[in-house]
């Protein structure tokens, strides 16, 4: 359960001879996130990655609070962080190592001291995702298809109740888009997803549709890509 | 093709030994070349590494082939000295070189990287009275590691992106956005281990 209350985000950008300038990133937001699938579209620029950074404190509300099952992302940043899994555009980004044995392991090492059975949860839990033949090989020479699904891999292995993810099908041609969007849909985990996948969205409980950092729309999958095709079009 | 080849399991003696057993074995090989500076030995030791790479039985031409950047490395090395009149000590460069890689590639070949991380952490440990993390000392070389390819990839690509516009021969056009490139990356990556709560931990 994640509840925002009246969060905002600004950023100060500094200016030659003048006053700086303040920009709303995300204008007050007080949403209450509890439906197992959740779907965020809207523009490019319009602020649905910084409100998918306020959900596991990456990015701090300047004003007002973020609630993740109780705890507020600023005061409780490392907890919630272990809450909540976020999964990024860019996997390349993610993969901390080289492989994606170690990359797995290394999100075990918290949970699991010994470095054998590490290693056994490690390839375990690739093989559920059938990348066990990849366990070995350099994250390089995955597909980005693989490359998704192994980052998701590591995110879970943490053992998050939620999970975010940002553009998780942008870079994805059609056949690795469909297989990370079952992944996806398949988590047992609560998931807020951000996406221009408007197919992505659909198969979500609920849609929010942000525009110039507000909540501008915020209902059924079908009621809410309509208001946002409207917007665009518009 | 890679200076130091990435992991490849295995049941070979190197693989079974221990990560420090392997540290002892590369600096037995490294450190009399380098330290003694005769060329017979040297040579010696380059043949040694060879040798004991083929035990690791992953395929002599992924154990010994080194990339094109290396072999123009060690070219102008030997260049050099030829050059300036010392043929000697431009061989015995060029074979120390590649005994370091050598000897460094029986490690890498035949350890999972995050077990060398692990043998690093654990060599350190003692210097935590001294106010060193030792966790964060591995997580940090482990992401330097792996930033080096994304690096040189990110050089490719503004490569071609400027030879598409017939820029190619400015430097400052190449390395600006180099740079520009990796402190995104890194950017990227900082924000990617602090969701995954690495380096968060108490020290």
């Amino acid at each position: 359960m994640i509840e925002l209350e009246g969060a905002e985000v600004s950023v100060t950008v500094p200016r030659a001879g003048g006053a700086p300038i303040v920009r709303t990133l995300l204008a007050a937001t007080t949403l209450s996130l509890a439906e197992p699938r959740i779907a965020v579209i809207g523009a490019n620029g319009s602020g649905k990655s910084t409100l998918l950074r306020l959900l596991n404190g990456l990015v701090l509300p300047g004003r007002g609070r973020v609630l993740v099952d109780g705890l507020d992302t600023r005061t409780h940043g490392r907890r919630v962080r272990s809450l909540v899994g976020f999964v990024f555009t860019d996997p390349l980004a993610q993969l901390v190592l080289a492989t994606p044995a170690d990359d797995v392991e290394l999100s075990l090492r918290r949970s699991v001291r010994d470095k054998h059975e590490r290693r056994r949860q490690a390839l375990a839990l690739l093989a559920g995702r059938g990348l066990a033949s990849l366990a070995d090989q350099s994250v390089y020479d995955l597909s980005g298809g693989e490359r998704q699904l192994v980052a998701l891999t590591s995110v879970l292995a943490a053992g998050p109740s939620i999970v975010v993810a940002d553009e998780p099908t942008t870079l994805l041609d059609l056949r690795n888009r469909d297989s990370v969007r079952d992944a996806l849909w398949a988590l047992e985990q609560q998931v807020v997803v951000a996406t221009h996948d408007l197919e992505l969205a659909a198969d979500a409980d609920r849609v929010l549709v942000i525009d110039a950092g507000r909540v501008v729309a915020d209902a059924s999958p079908s009621v809410a890509i309509d208001a946002y095709r409207g917007l665009m079009s518009a | 093709m890679r200076v130091l080849s990435l992991h490849i399991p295995g049941t070979s003696f190197f693989h079974r030994i221990g990560t420090g057993w392997k540290y002892l074995v590369m600096l037995g090989l490294t450190l009399p070349a380098f330290l003694a500076g005769r060329l017979p030995l040297s040579l010696a030791l380059l043949g040694l590494s060879l040798v004991l790479l083929s035990t690791c039985r992953v395929g002599l031409r992924y154990a010994w082939t080194l990339p094109r950047g290396l072999w123009l490395l060690v070219a102008l090395l030997f260049g050099y000295h030829a050059i300036s009149g010392n043929w000697t000590l431009g061989a015995l460069t060029c074979a120390n070189l590649l005994v370091a890689v050598y000897a460094s590639r029986l490690i890498t070949l035949t350890t999972p990287g995050a077990e060398l991380v692990d043998a690093l952490v654990r060599a350190l440990r003692p210097l935590r009275r001294f106010g060193v993390n030792p966790d964060r000392v591995g997580l940090a070389i482990a992401v330097m590691l792996r930033s080096v390819p994304v690096i040189l990839d990110s050089f490719g690509q503004v490569r071609q992106a400027a030879q598409a516009r017939g820029r190619e021969r400015n430097l400052f056009a190449l390395v600006a956005p180099v740079v520009v490139r990796a402190v995104g990356h890194a950017q990227a990556m900082g924000a990617a281990l602090a969701a995954r709560g690495l380096g968060d931990e108490s020290p």
